[in-house]
């Protein structure tokens, strides 16, 4: 492949690059937390312990800090890591876009990092 | 979950993902009804379990795509404002409804889908259709043809109005959106196939990540269900990038298009 297939758009890359990276690790890690979640209650099926059936991310996140690392909860984590991929990767756009000084598409990449941000607000809202 | 139904899930799952990639959706339009009609999930749950495959299949896609440089990270940005936006009133919206009227609009949807695959085939003619007076350049290198194609964005209101819809109709009924995306992007837009195919892919992710949370709250999340078929879509979708360059497409998605038509009357006569 020619040298010339690393010009991107309008010739500036690292955004692409990092959030590239950004997308790789939170597949990996929330791929690990959820096929880990489901071995050990595979294997374990008394470790299967009913967490409730609708967990805040508050909930979630303390039994992640004591260290209740039992299937259901590991597998939330995976799903929650792999929901929070994306805003991530918003969040990373938006250091690229500032590295390139391209303070338009900041404003931009804000923009929807600002909305991605109320929806989560809501969520939390509505689960009382 | 029962052991046989896991393995179903999995394996439903890893079909879903393989199609969805052959065919350049995201894996939630056979899922759902999968999910639905083979092992009796509720409508919410289904929605949210195709919102998490999503997100799966966006993200492991879009890292290869932005390796690759196809992917336009601007527009996508941009586009995105509206797609979340649509997204989020989507997924508000969805947990007001019926699981019964989601899976009429659902069905609705399939036939859509289904015509447009076929229109797309119908339509295909191998011509780019590159524009190069817009906005926003990009500029990508295309394997098939050797060459870096180079590009310019038109009409972007136009291709906001779509992803507006688009979005609503992910956090809806819980699809990618991208078979409605992808040909308002190429041909409202002028954006050649491969960028509009990969930037949408990029997009939906964020997209799904809109809704996502809302159906969390919801308590619509199983999580053995959607961490099975998550990662059955994940492991079919990557086959089926790997299958893609040695299938015949055009047979593929009449046998598919049809299948869909059958699948939405099916769903809406349930």
């Amino acid at each position: 492949m020619p040298d010339s297939i690393s010009i991107s758009n309008d010739g500036r890359h690292d955004a692409e690059r990092w959030t590239g990276r950004v997308l790789r690790i939170g597949v990996w890690v929330s791929a690990s937390f959820m096929v880990t979640g489901l071995l050990i209650g595979a294997m374990y099926p008394s470790t299967i312990v009913a967490f409730c059936s609708n967990p805040t991310l508050g909930n979630l996140m303390m039994r992640m800090i004591s260290g209740s690392f039992d299937p259901v909860t590991l597998m939330f984590a995976g799903l929650v890591f792999l929901m929070f991929t994306p805003i991530l990767r918003v969040i990373t756009a938006i250091v690229g876009f500032g590295m390139e000084r391209d303070w338009r598409f900041v404003f931009v990449s804000s923009v929807v990092l600002l909305l991605l941000v109320s929806e989560i607000v809501y969520s939390i809202f509505i689960k009382g | 979950m029962p052991i046989i139904s896991s393995i179903s899930l999995l394996f439903g799952g890893f079909v879903a993902g393989v199609f969805g990639a052959l065919l350049g959706l995201g894996g939630g339009v056979l899922l759902i009804p999968f999910l639905v009609m083979v092992l009796g999930v509720p409508m919410h749950q289904a929605i949210a379990t195709s919102i998490i495959a999503v997100i799966a299949t966006s993200s492991a896609g879009a890292t290869m795509n932005l390796e690759r440089r196809t992917v336009h990270i601007r527009l996508g940005m941009l586009l995105e404002i509206a797609t979340v936006t649509g997204a989020i009133l989507g997924g508000i919206t969805a947990n007001y409804l019926s699981a019964s009227v989601l899976a009429k609009l659902f069905s609705i949807l399939l036939f859509l889908v289904a015509l447009v695959m076929i229109w797309r085939v119908r339509q295909h003619t191998g011509q780019e259709l590159i524009y190069t007076g817009g906005v926003l350049p990009g500029s990508f290198y295309d394997d098939a043809n050797r060459k870096i194609v180079q590009y310019t964005v038109k009409n972007v209101p136009a291709a906001l109005l779509v992803s507006l819809i688009a979005g609503n109709v992910s956090g809806l009924l819980g699809v990618g959106g991208g078979i409605f995306k992808v040909p308002a992007m190429h041909i409202l837009s002028g954006i050649p196939m491969k960028a509009a195919t990969a930037t949408s892919n990029f997009m939906i992710g964020v997209t799904a990540a809109a809704s996502a949370f809302i159906y969390f709250a919801h308590g619509h999340l199983n999580p053995f269900i959607a961490t099975i078929a998550a990662l059955g879509v994940l492991a079919g979708s990557m086959m089926g990038v790997r299958m893609n360059r040695r299938i015949h497409g055009h047979v593929l998605t009449w046998i598919f298009s049809l299948t869909l038509l059958g699948i939405s009357i099916q769903l809406y006569l349930r």
